[in-house]
């Protein structure tokens, strides 16, 4: 019974994590045969440095401006969507939508509205009047903006993932909690913040677990917005595409490859044991 | 989509309503906006693109006809679904079966190797793609539906999910069919698997969403183009395609409608699948 | 466990667990290299030593490897076939120079019986790199396109049968091709592929801005002096919102068209005769040339004269900014290889207020007064190890490809250079370079120049990761960084690279 579970996961998980261990601390020829090894400090140099430093802090930002940005937006959604009104299915249809596009459909509609000289928002005067960074550099192109840019990218590819979540999260708080609230002399704003959001919990949990690890591995609207630019700076680019990307110094160095792979499982390992600290200490249960 | 209209307190009338309504009317259309746009531009004669990208005032449809042929969509999409749909059955086969097993077999060893289940779970994708990809090489399987599929057929979060379900399970249903002389197979297709057929289906969602959107692994395997699936397919289209940015719109357009129309259908299971690994209580 | 990750936290947020050392350098015992002096500075009015040796290296002795020790070519192995050989050919063309590809394709396939050719888009030059080096030799194709900055890899890589080799057992003649174009494809005096579509950079310019300045449409600059003065005038005049877009991509402004200039000047880029008499071991970009030739570019983008595009990454971005609404380019460098899609593109109206006829192909601006460039583009190789018939069938594929009438084709289609002069004599390539001019300029660049290692430009083992690295250095030039020490530190990261690349490529 457990054949075919255990035979795929060993394959295709357990050997290649093996496999990728071995590789991390040697170096290959240009088409990654011939390896030979090359010392485990290779993983302690690698880690230690400036290029994987670098791809470090910039998925730790990526990471920081996705989650919160994607949550709190998604607790806007869903507390605005919330509401007994006529017709209100067809907004929450709409605020759910993003849940269908992939990171190229999102990654090439948001390309096609911040490109510099052929957008969108650069063509329509009074917008690129308003913010000139749209043209000149360009939003993905300006060292300062292009990771918030691939971030904003990102948050709306989730926007609907994270709307449904914890729509249906606000739905599994009893009615009954509220009215107590109410008959409390509890106002909006006060119900909402002591009793909606606290119960709430286990549903942001679980959608800040999942918005970090899609962050920790965001590589699609990398590769479709920046390729890792703009340079010198390398201002997006992530583990993932210091690891896989047309753009990163070590393309076609299979052993560096696979030690920054390992060392991002150790990195997610790491942030998960973090967060699950985090969790068993504040849960409420309704 | 996502369920019924909520149960909370007071609905808003009068001014109240009217607010909400204005700020759900705003919200919608910047969500809407990259859609809208795209949509706009995939529809304009080419030579009209770059103007007024706000205001639809030109319209043809020929480039969606252009956009299926020269971006061999057609093929793309039967790629899709065809990996979606193996990978989908296979996903949910293997997760009853190896759910079952961890929950009410008894063997040696179990909770470890449950353990190594979960553990696989912390790998990130890309720790393993180059190796499978050679893997995937060795076996000839560039280029194929088993490429494409195989290293996906099992997932532990599938397993723990079933596990989990099957957990609750009370033992005298288990006690009862064993006494009527049903073996464990049996059990499961006539009593257990119809128990838990919303979380099946809350698991198919789930994995079906995920297969779709798979960016990475095809695009790594794949060098003849007959085997894109529609993902590489959008990527290649656009990469080519610079110059008539209708022509990848439209392409976009036609990746997007799809898994809409399926997500709509669906759409119920997809919370309760979406909310199982999540809320607790 | 708590501590572990709390302390790693910690870690991330102090940065202090940095070296400072490159990930290139990792596992490695420390290198014995010199310490790089800093920068040196002229006192005010005295000139700088040269600093670096000018072309007094003792000329090392080439490495040459004997085509006997190399895969064979068995060229007359199709002559007993009796069903058509099917062969596969990876390449990486797309929108309409694929058009034109697939259109040649189908002619072959139809005319002759004994061979069957499959066309492959890995989707770009680029992925057709990776997909090839990532793929065993069984999931190879037999016929691969691959740039010129990948010579010195595929020599490595034993995967390859060099064209040399079948040049020599078909006694094929190579004597109507141009010389330059075959040199770019050789290395350690073997010829390992045969060129196939070749580009080089040309300027493209708006002739209707250039008229509103009060400029000659038909003059465009050719020495960056020129370059510099007409730029001035196009923006003072307010015609242009810029003189000319530069870029610091990898395969255009920051790093094909460093090694452009050098030929052009006849200044070596890499040591040991541009890595074409043997192997290179260090570059040498960071020279007095590098420094003259990107000083001025940098105070064109700081007076306004030129803007900086970014990293360029589909090439496309330069011209694009010259259709930009508001603040146009009058001019861009970019690849010949877009002739034919950037004419066809405004014809079909994508542009508002540009014409066909506006834009005007002048040959690349550069340092030195002569307009010469050197070869890029792409090559046909034939992959080693699928047995006799399938290299002969990729042979003649090839033969086919580079004969005079399908180079006539091709490059009246593309807007790419014939490998050959006869093909300038056949039609349709005759009549097009008399109705439209443009397309011959990036020709005659290539017969400008000499024919010797040094001005055919570089051949590095990592040449990819070293354009990279010295498209960094430019992108930080042109925002303004010190030009000098910007190239040093980036031929110090290229030296890295490169004597990574000799340890493992089995130097």
């Amino acid at each position: 019974m457990l054949a075919p579970s255990l035979v795929i996961l060993v394959v295709f998980v357990l050997y290649p994590l093996g496999q990728a261990i071995w590789l991390g601390q040697a170096r290959c020829d240009a088409q990654g045969e011939n390896c030979v090894s090359n010392g485990w400090d290779q993983y302690v140099d690698v880690a230690r440095s400036e290029e994987f430093q670098h791809a470090l802090w910039v998925t730790v930002k990526f990471a920081l401006i996705t989650v919160p940005v994607g949550v709190a937006l998604g607790i806007g959604l869903a507390v605005l969507a919330d509401k007994y009104l006529r017709g209100v299915g067809v907004f929450r249809t709409i605020f759910s939508s993003t849940v269908a596009t992939g990171v190229a459909v999102a990654s090439l509609m948001w390309l096609f509205l911040l490109q510099p000289d052929v957008g969108v928002l650069s063509n329509v005067g009074w917008i690129s009047d308003l913010f000139p960074v749209l043209k000149s550099p360009g939003l993905l192109r300006d060292p300062g903006t292009a990771l918030v840019s691939v971030a904003a990218t990102s948050i709306w590819a989730n926007l609907g993932f994270t709307f449904i979540l914890i729509t249906a999260g606000l739905q599994g708080i009893p009615r009954d909690v509220h009215e107590a609230a109410v008959v409390d002399g509890a106002g909006g704003i006060r119900r909402f913040w002591s009793v909606t959001l606290p119960l709430l919990g286990p549903t942001l949990i679980f959608v800040v677990i999942v918005l970090t690890a899609r962050a920790f591995q965001a590589y699609g609207e990398i590769d479709l917005l920046t390729d890792g630019g703009p340079r010198p700076q390398n201002s997006t680019t992530t583990l993932t595409y210091l690891t896989y990307g047309t753009n990163s110094i070590i393309n076609n160095n299979d052993g560096l490859q696979a030690a920054v792979a390992v060392l991002l499982f150790l990195v997610m390992l790491v942030v998960s044991l973090l967060q699950l600290a985090a969790v068993s200490r504040r849960v409420h249960y309704a | 989509m996502a369920g019924d209209p909520t149960t909370m307190y007071d609905a808003p009338s009068g001014w109240r309503a009217v607010g909400r309504y204005g700020l759900l009317v705003v919200v919608s259309v910047i969500v809407l906006f990259p859609i809208y746009t795209t949509v706009i531009a995939a529809l304009k004669p080419g030579n009209k693109v770059l103007q007024n990208p706000l205001v639809p005032d030109a319209f043809t449809l020929d480039i969606l006809r252009e956009a299926w042929s020269d971006g061999h969509f057609g093929r793309y999409m039967l790629n899709s679904f065809v990996v979606t749909i193996v990978v989908t059955v296979a996903v949910i086969l293997t997760s009853v079966l190896s759910g079952y097993a961890f929950a009410i077999l008894e063997f040696p060893g179990r909770n470890l190797l449950f353990a190594a289940f979960l553990a696989t779970l912390l790998v990130p994708v890309e720790a393993t793609l180059v190796v499978n990809r050679r893997t995937v090489d060795s076996l000839g399987w560039l280029n194929s539906y088993q490429g494409l599929t195989v290293p996906f057929l099992a997932t532990a979060f599938g397993t723990f999910l079933i596990r989990q379900v099957f957990l609750t399970l009370p033992r005298d249903l288990r006690d009862a069919a064993a006494i009527d002389g049903v073996g464990h197979l049996g059990f499961l297709r006539q009593v257990a698997v119809p128990l838990v057929r919303p979380t099946i289906a809350a698991m198919a969602a789930l994995a079906f969403l995920a297969t779709w959107n798979m960016y990475l692994w095809p695009n790594l395997i794949t060098t003849d183009a007959d085997y894109y699936t529609l993902q590489s397919g959008l990527r290649s289209l656009a990469q080519g395609n610079l110059d008539k940015p209708n022509l990848v719109m439209a392409g976009v357009i036609i990746a997007f409608l799809p898994i809409v129309v399926v997500l709509l259908v669906f759409q119920r299971h997809l919370v309760r699948g979406l909310l199982a690994g999540g809320v607790k209580g | 466990m708590k501590r572990v990750a709390a302390a790693f936290a910690v870690c991330v947020a102090s940065a202090a667990c940095g070296s400072g050392k490159s990930i290139l350098d990792a596992g490695n015992a420390p290198a014995t290299t010199t310490t790089t002096q800093p920068p040196v500075t002229a006192a005010p009015g005295a000139t700088l030593p040269p600093t670096s040796p000018t072309t007094t290296v003792p000329p090392a002795t080439t490495t040459t490897t004997p085509l006997a020790s190399l895969p064979p070519c068995q060229a007359d192995a199709l002559d007993g076939v009796s069903s058509p050989v099917e062969i596969t050919f990876w390449h990486g063309f797309t929108a309409d120079n694929e058009n034109a590809l697939t259109s040649l394709t189908d002619t072959y396939n139809a005319q002759q019986t004994k061979v069957h050719v499959t066309l492959q888009n890995q989707g770009g030059i680029k992925q057709t790199i990776e997909k090839y080096d990532q793929s065993s030799q069984d999931s190879r194709p037999e016929m691969v396109s691959l740039p010129e900055y990948v010579v010195q890899q595929m020599a490595d890589s034993g995967s390859v049968i060099p064209v040399g080799a079948c040049i020599e057992a078909d006694h094929f003649d190579t004597s109507p091709f141009l010389p330059r174009v075959l040199l770019a494809y050789r290395t350690g005096g073997v010829q390992w592929s045969m060129p196939f579509n070749v580009s080089d950079p040309v300027l493209y310019y708006n002739k209707a801005l250039f008229e509103r300045a009060g400029l000659d449409a038909n003059v465009p600059p050719v020495t960056l002096q020129q370059l510099q003065t007409m730029s001035q005038q196009l923006v003072s005049s307010g015609a242009a919102g810029y003189g000319i877009a530069l870029d610091s991509g990898a395969d255009s402004g920051g790093g094909w068209f460093l090694e452009q200039w050098f030929a052009r000047l006849n200044v070596p880029y890499a040591n040991n005769g541009n890595g074409r008499v043997a192997p290179a071991t260090e570059v040498l970009f960071d020279s007095q040339t590098g420094v003259d030739l990107l000083t001025p570019l940098q105070s064109m983008i700081n007076e306004g004269l030129a803007v900086n595009v970014g990293d360029n990454p589909d090439g496309k971005d330069t011209l694009l900014k010259m259709a930009d609404p508001a603040k146009p380019a009058a001019m861009t460098i970019a690849s010949s290889a877009g002739i034919g899609t950037v004419i066809n593109l405004l014809k079909g109206g994508l542009i508002p207020g540009i014409t066909s006829d506006q834009i005007g192909i002048g040959s690349m601006p550069g340092p030195g007064e002569v307009a010469s460039a050197i070869v890029g583009g792409a090559s046909l190789y034939v992959v080693a190890g699928k047995g006799d018939a399938k290299a002969a069938a990729a042979w003649d594929f090839i033969k086919y490809l580079a004969a005079a009438q399908q180079q006539s084709q091709w490059a009246s289609e593309t807007g790419y250079v014939p490998i050959r002069q006869d093909a300038l004599e056949l039609n349709p390539l005759k009549d097009k370079y008399v109705s439209d001019p443009r397309f011959k300029v990036p020709y005659d660049e290539l017969l400008a120049g000499k024919d010797d290692v040094t001005s055919v430009g570089p051949v590095l083992g990592p040449m990819p990761q070293v354009r990279s690295v010295t498209a960094g250095a430019v992108a930080a030039i042109f925002g303004g960084a010190d030009v000098q020490s910007s190239l040093t530190a980036a031929a110090q990261q290229a030296d890295a690279l490169i004597a990574q690349y000799n340890q493992l490529n089995g130097r």
